[in-house]
C-alpha cells in the first residue's frame, strides 16, 4: 500500500511510542484488576491491545483528515471489560470514572445514542488518560498524555458485536441491507435477554433473602430443603451441639469440614423441608453420640471433623428406619462413591449398633 | 515408619510403611512437606503397609489435604487395612480426604 508523506510520518511516530503504548497497557490493565479485585467485582472477561500497524495505517488513510500527529488517534492501546450482566457496566463505568481522567469530548455512550425504535451495537466506549496522581513516571511522561480507550459492555453485547465483527464489518460499516434485520432482530433479542437476566438474578437474590429470614425465625417446616435453604440452615450450625459432645469423649478438637455433600444424601433420604432435617436431627442425635461412645472411647483420638454429627444421624437413621446394612452401603456409595470399603464399613457399623441396641 | 516418594509423570506416589503415632509423627510431617509446595499436585499414597494411624498421624494428612485443595491439587489414599480406615471413619475424615 502506497501511503502519503504525513501517514508515514504518524506512523514513525507510532513505532517510536510502541513501548510506551505497551507500559500504558500494562499499567491500565493492572489498575483496573486491582480495583475489580478490591472492590469484590466479578468481571466475564478483560481484554486488551495494541493498534496494530496496519490496522492503523488503514485508519489514517480513510480518516488521516482528522488527525494533527499520533497523540490524536485515541484507541491505539484499547482496553475492553466485559460484564456478565449489562446494568454491572454502570458500576464498572462509575469505578473507570474515579481512577481514570475520561476525554468526555471523545467519548460515547453508545447504548444511549441509538435511537427508541433501534437496536445494534451497545456498548460504553471511555477514552481515558491516567492521571498523575495514580501514576507518574518522570522517564516517560507520555504515559499521563496518551489516551486509550476503554469499552465496557455485557456478555451479550459483546457476543453480538464478536459476530458482527466476525463477519468482516466494523461497528461503523454497514452490513448489507438484506441482513441487516437479521442482525437488528438479534440485537434486539439479546438486548431483552440481558434484561431477563437481570431480572432473574434481582429475583433469586431476594429469594435468597426471604429464605434466609424465614430460616433464621425458625420456621423450618415452610422452608423447602434447596441448595440455598441448607445453606443458609447450617449457617445457624444446627449440628454443633451434638459435635461438641461428640469431640468431649477424648476432649478432641474439632475440624470444620464441609457438610454439603451430605445435601443429596439429605434428599435420598426423604428430606423435604427444613423441618424434616430438625426432626431428623432431634430424633436421632441421642443414638448418633452414642455410636461415637462405642467407636471413639479409649481410641485417644482427639481430633474430629464437624460432619462426624451429620455423619452419624444418617447411620442411626437408616438402622432405625430398618434398612439395614444394604441402606448403609448405599449411605456410603453416595457419599464416598462405590467402594470395597462400603460393604466392610457397613458390615462393621452394623455391628456395633448391635451392640447398643440401635438396631 | 518408612516413607517412599516417587514421582511418575505428573503424580506424586507416597508409600508408607509402619505406624503414624506421637513418637513419628513430627518427622513424618517434614517428609510430607515437599508435597505442599508446587501447583496442581497429584498425589497417590498407598497405604497398604501403614498398620496404625493416630490423631498426630490424622492431622498431617489434614494439612496436606488442605494444601492440595488451595492449590487446586488431588490427593488420593488408597489400599487401607481396615483397622486403619475405621480410624478415617469415626472421626469423619473419610468426609475430608478422597479413599479408595
Amino acid at each position: 500500500m502506497k501511503l502519503d508523506l504525513r501517514t508515514e510520518m504518524m506512523l514513525d511516530e507510532y513505532r517510536e511510542h510502541l513501548p510506551i503504548y505497551d507500559r500504558l497497557k500494562t499499567l491500565v490493565l493492572e489498575r483496573l484488576k486491582h480495583c475489580i479485585e478490591e472492590n469484590h467485582l466479578r468481571i466475564a472477561g478483560l481484554e486488551s491491545r495494541i493498534k496494530e500497524e496496519r490496522s492503523l495505517a488503514n485508519k489514517l488513510e480513510l480518516k488521516g483528515y482528522k488527525y494533527h500527529s499520533i497523540n490524536d488517534v485515541t484507541d491505539i492501546v484499547g482496553v475492553r471489560i466485559i460484564t456478565f450482566f449489562s446494568d454491572e457496566v454502570d458500576v464498572i463505568s462509575a469505578l473507570v470514572e474515579q481512577m481514570f481522567d475520561i476525554d468526555w469530548e471523545n467519548s460515547v455512550d453508545k447504548r444511549k445514542t441509538l435511537e427508541i425504535d433501534r437496536f445494534g451495537y451497545m456498548s460504553l466506549h471511555y477514552i481515558c488518560r491516567i492521571p498523575e496522581s495514580l501514576c507518574h513516571d518522570s522517564e516517560m511522561p507520555e504515559l499521563n498524555q496518551i489516551r486509550f480507550e476503554l469499552q465496557m459492555r455485557s456478555t451479550l453485547q459483546h457476543m453480538w458485536a464478536n459476530m458482527y465483527h466476525d463477519m468482516g464489518y466494523k461497528s461503523d460499516v454497514e452490513i448489507p441491507v438484506e441482513y441487516q434485520r437479521d442482525m437488528i432482530r438479534l440485537a434486539g433479542m439479546l438486548e431483552l435477554a440481558d434484561e431477563q437476566f437481570i431480572r432473574i438474578r434481582k429475583e433469586i437474590n431476594n429469594y435468597r433473602r426471604n429464605v434466609q429470614s424465614l430460616v433464621a425465625s425458625g420456621n423450618f417446616n415452610e422452608v423447602p430443603l434447596n441448595g440455598d435453604t441448607f445453606r443458609s440452615y447450617l449457617e445457624l450450625k444446627p449440628f454443633r451441639n451434638l459435635v461438641e459432645k461428640i469431640a468431649g469423649i477424648n476432649q478432641a478438637e474439632i475440624y470444620e469440614d464441609s457438610l454439603s455433600p451430605y445435601y443429596n444424601v439429605l434428599l435420598h433420604m426423604g428430606m423435604k423441608t427444613i423441618g424434616d432435617i430438625e426432626r431428623l436431627r432431634n430424633k436421632y442425635s441421642d443414638g448418633a453420640y452414642q455410636l461415637a461412645l462405642l467407636q471413639l472411647a479409649g481410641t485417644g483420638l482427639d481430633i474430629v471433623a464437624y460432619s462426624v454429627a451429620l455423619q452419624n444421624i444418617c447411620i442411626v437413621a437408616i438402622l432405625k428406619q430398618g434398612f439395614g446394612e444394604a441402606g448403609l452401603i448405599r449411605l456410603f456409595a453416595a457419599l464416598y462413591g462405590e467402594s470395597a470399603y462400603n460393604a466392610q464399613r457397613a458390615e462393621r457399623v452394623f455391628e456395633q449398633a448391635r451392640k447398643i441396641n440401635l438396631v | 515408619m518408612i516413607v517412599t516418594i516417587s514421582k511418575q509423570e505428573d503424580k506424586t506416589l507416597v508409600e508408607l510403611n509402619g505406624r503414624i503415632d506421637s513418637t513419628n509423627a513430627d518427622k513424618f510431617q517434614q517428609e510430607m512437606e515437599p508435597l505442599m509446595q508446587g501447583e496442581k499436585p497429584d498425589i497417590d499414597v498407598d497405604c497398604s503397609g501403614l498398620t496404625y494411624i493416630s490423631s498426630q498421624g490424622l492431622r498431617v494428612f489434614l494439612l496436606l489435604q488442605k494444601s492440595v485443595m488451595a492449590r487446586k491439587g488431588k490427593l488420593v489414599m488408597r489400599n487401607m487395612n481396615p483397622r486403619v480406615k475405621e480410624v478415617f471413619d469415626i472421626t469423619g475424615f473419610s468426609n475430608i480426604i478422597t479413599i479408595i
